[in-house]
């Protein structure tokens, strides 16, 4: 049931944003990064380990690292602990972020965004980086709450770019999985 | 009749406040009660209390009892806190140091804070239960099964999850994937619940039932205690049936002061009410007023600054379990040595330029029965808190602060309780006054205060955040006091902190840049906060009009919570 309302969601919103989620492809093996430095990046290195795709997370990681990766998944989402931890400010990891994305345009390599924290990670600094992310990305799966002000469904529209919601953070995982299949 | 008034105040939180704790901060007003909380439900049972003929102390027990369920980061059964209660027609004020201890054989520890602080080693014995049945038994009026029906009922039939908690769920989800039980609580299908879920705690709830029913020996004693111990003791910590069985909250009298005409009442040694009250004596010396809100003057800021460096280094220095240590209690809280350190401050640039080379002063000279020479250390940044202020109708008043020491505590729940981490909170350098021995107290820097004006409560207040909470309760009392701010305004004003184990002057966005631009220049390095932080606590604060008698209730917008007057 859950997997078809998924299912439904996707295809919605892909015949809403008029473009196909099969032109777009995506291979591993993935590098998983942060954007914010928000723990949620945590739990998407659970998913990708779950779905057993060939996955390496660098929170921190930098245009070099993209080496000999073929997919960037992103997970926005402003943690100031985070942040504190890694001893940088908002504005260096802003311009961490963009130049990484940036990399991975040059090298075509796509990315997608999950955004999983719901409204814990919206608003405020948070959105700054999920804009940022989004704006750039190739696919994005969402837990729905964080898509309550259609955030993200208008982004997807405008861009044309599939988007995924789901309810619950445990259920990204198939929609992530069935990237790469 | 349980159901239905959660059912109601359910509806109340969501017509209001749509599950979302951190945006709230509605002012309330009242002249029959008031209670200031953390979470809407903890302030709503409170109000029960009142209405159904209880007094403060029994709206401020219900209410803890209640936060300890519904906001389970922050304190609970398995923590520790302090409580400052005044009781105006008797014109009689009580603090109960209901904190933790260390264990009878936390020496044998080898004990990391950076590296333990997620685990069984770093749980002390925790005082929160004794101490709520302790004022409770000595001060309330109601019996103990209606004031623990809130907690029950919320911990039995869960709750709506609010931002707050669904954020601090998110990003402290190492500690909490780090026992299986309490994954158990705040995870689905192995990953963190979300703002809007209920959030169901039976076995806590099976654990408060047994306090009710047996009192404190149904917690400290017997087949609950025996499995506390087995589950800490297993997981690799050390407390003992002894430790549970032979804990005692201490009942003595609050930490008093002056500013201005008014008494300072606080938490006394080795919790934080002595630093509050230096750092008032220290502001007497300075016309505050003249010198203009410190969001508007660099100057002011400056000062209040140094003031706080100042404090903290002294903190560091001399606070300690007074059981263990010698504190220079009455030299701390001397106006003589206040203006000694006063005169100290060079008020036109920061120095030294290191906030960290501030030098502690001398309070023995003014304590004739004062001796030790100690060694100073910053205690662990954290400690995750909460607050609530309450007030009746005959105007007897309770501040009371609690804690699990870090968000979350130590992670670790056994039969059903999330236990604290005070162990992080000593020092481990044998020579500092805060070095961890067996069955201690750790200082704290939780300041629950009530202020009185002519012998009636004035401003009762407190606030979570770490060593940030001494800072902030200054700001909120000289927003009130110099600045004749409101207690809503006094509570969204910008705030600052720094310490001598600091390296910035850590400002919210609302301190003017030119102010900034000018604190830079006088050598302080500012790093600004956007917006309103967490960072900076969580007070909740009630007002009494002087003149009317009316009192104003005040939730802060960083943490969230609500006011309840009636």
């Amino acid at each position: 049931m859950k997997t078809r309302i998924a299912t439904y969601v996707t295809i919605t919103i892909l015949f809403l944003a008029g473009t196909s989620l099969l032109a777009q492809k995506f291979e591993q093996p993935v590098l998983i990064s942060s954007a914010g430095q928000s723990a949620d990046v945590k739990l998407v290195k659970m998913l990708a380990q779950r779905q057993g795709l060939n996955a390496t997370t660098v929170l921190m990681a930098k245009p070099e690292d993209l080496t000999g990766f073929k997919t960037l998944v992103i997970v926005p989402g402003f943690s100031s602990k985070g942040l504190g931890a890694a001893g940088i400010s908002q504005q260096d990891e802003l311009e961490r972020v963009q130049s990484l994305i940036k990399a991975a345009n040059d090298l075509k390599i796509p990315i997608v965004l999950m955004h999983i924290g719901g409204n814990a990670r919206r608003q405020g600094q948070s959105d700054s980086f999920n804009q940022l992310v989004a704006d750039n990305s190739k696919f994005m799966l969402v837990v729905k709450q964080g898509d309550e002000d259609g955030f993200f469904t208008k982004i997807a529209g405008a861009r044309n770019i599939p988007l995924t919601l789901v309810e619950k953070i445990a259920e990204t995982a198939e929609p992530l999985g069935n990237l790469f299949k | 009749m349980i159901k239905r008034t959660f059912q109601l105040v359910l509806l109340l939180v969501l017509i209001l406040n749509p599950g979302i704790r951190g945006q709230s901060a509605y002012p309330s007003t009242g002249m029959n009660g008031m209670a200031a909380t953390a979470h809407p439900l903890a302030s709503a049972a409170a109000i029960d209390m009142l209405k159904s003929g209880g007094n403060a102390v029994d709206a401020a027990v219900a209410a803890a009892f209640t936060i300890g369920v519904v906001e389970p980061d922050g304190s609970g059964l398995g923590g520790g806190g302090g409580m400052v209660i005044y009781l105006k027609n008797e014109q009689k004020s009580w603090f109960i140091n209901y904190y933790g201890r260390s264990s009878e054989r936390a020496a044998e520890l080898d004990f990391s804070s950076s590296r333990d602080h997620s685990t069984a080693m770093a749980i002390g014995v925790p005082g929160t239960v004794a101490g709520l049945l302790m004022a409770h038994e000595r001060f309330g009026s109601l019996p103990l099964k209606k004031v623990m029906e809130p907690a029950i009922s919320h911990a039995e039939y869960g709750f709506p999850i609010d931002q707050t908690l669904a954020k601090l769920i998110l990003d402290n989800i190492d500690k909490i994937l780090s026992d299986p039980a309490t994954a158990a609580v705040f995870l689905d299908e192995g990953f963190p619940r979300m703002e809007g879920e209920i959030l169901v705690q039976r076995e806590l709830a099976r654990v408060l039932r047994l306090i009710a029913e047996k009192g404190r020996e149904g917690f400290y004693e017997g087949e609950l205690a025996s499995s506390f111990v087995e589950g800490i003791r297993a997981r690799g910590g050390v407390l003992t049936e002894k430790d549970f069985a032979s804990y005692q909250p201490e009942l003595t009298i609050p930490l008093h002061g002056t500013y201005r005409g008014y008494d300072i009442l606080s938490s006394n040694v080795p919790q934080s009410g002595i630093s509050l009250i230096q750092g008032l004596n220290m502001l007497e010396n300075f016309d505050l007023k003249a010198s203009g809100h410190y969001s508007e003057s660099a100057r002011t800021l400056h000062i209040m600054a140094e003031v706080d460096k100042l404090i903290y280094a002294d903190r560091y220095q001399y606070l300690g379990d007074p059981g263990f240590v010698d504190v220079p209690v009455d030299g701390l809280t001397s106006k003589e040595y206040a203006l000694e350190r006063f005169n100290s401050i060079n008020q036109s640039k920061l120095d030294p330029p290191r906030y960290r080379d501030a030098e502690y002063g001398d309070p023995g000279v003014f304590d004739e029965n004062y001796k030790k020479e100690q060694v100073l250390e910053a205690e662990t940044a954290g400690g995750h808190t909460t607050h609530l202020s309450v007030i009746d109708k005959e105007g007897n008043a309770v501040a009371l602060t609690q804690t699990l020491g870090l968000f979350f505590g130590s992670g670790q729940t056994v039969a059903g309780v999330l236990f604290n981490s005070a162990m992080t909170n000593y020092s481990y350098n044998a020579d500092n006054v805060n070095y961890l021995q067996n069955s201690k107290q750790c200082r704290t820097s939780i300041t629950p205060t009530v202020i009185l004006k002519n012998g009636n409560p004035f401003l009762i207040l407190g606030s979570p955040g770490a060593s940030r909470i001494i800072s902030t309760i200054i700001e909120l009392v000289v927003n009130v006091i110099d600045f004749g701010m409101d207690v809503n305004e006094a509570n969204l004003a910008p705030r600052f902190y720094c310490q001598k184990f600091e390296d910035y002057l850590h400002v919210e966005a609302g301190i003017k840049p030119e102010v900034r631009a000018e604190l830079e220049w006088m050598g302080h390095p500012v790093k600004v906060y956007e917006g309103i932080d967490l960072f900076f606590g969580g007070a909740q604060m009630i007002y009494v009009d002087p003149q009317t008698g009316e009192y104003s209730g005040s939730a802060d917008k960083r943490r969230g919570g609500i006011a309840i007057g009636y």
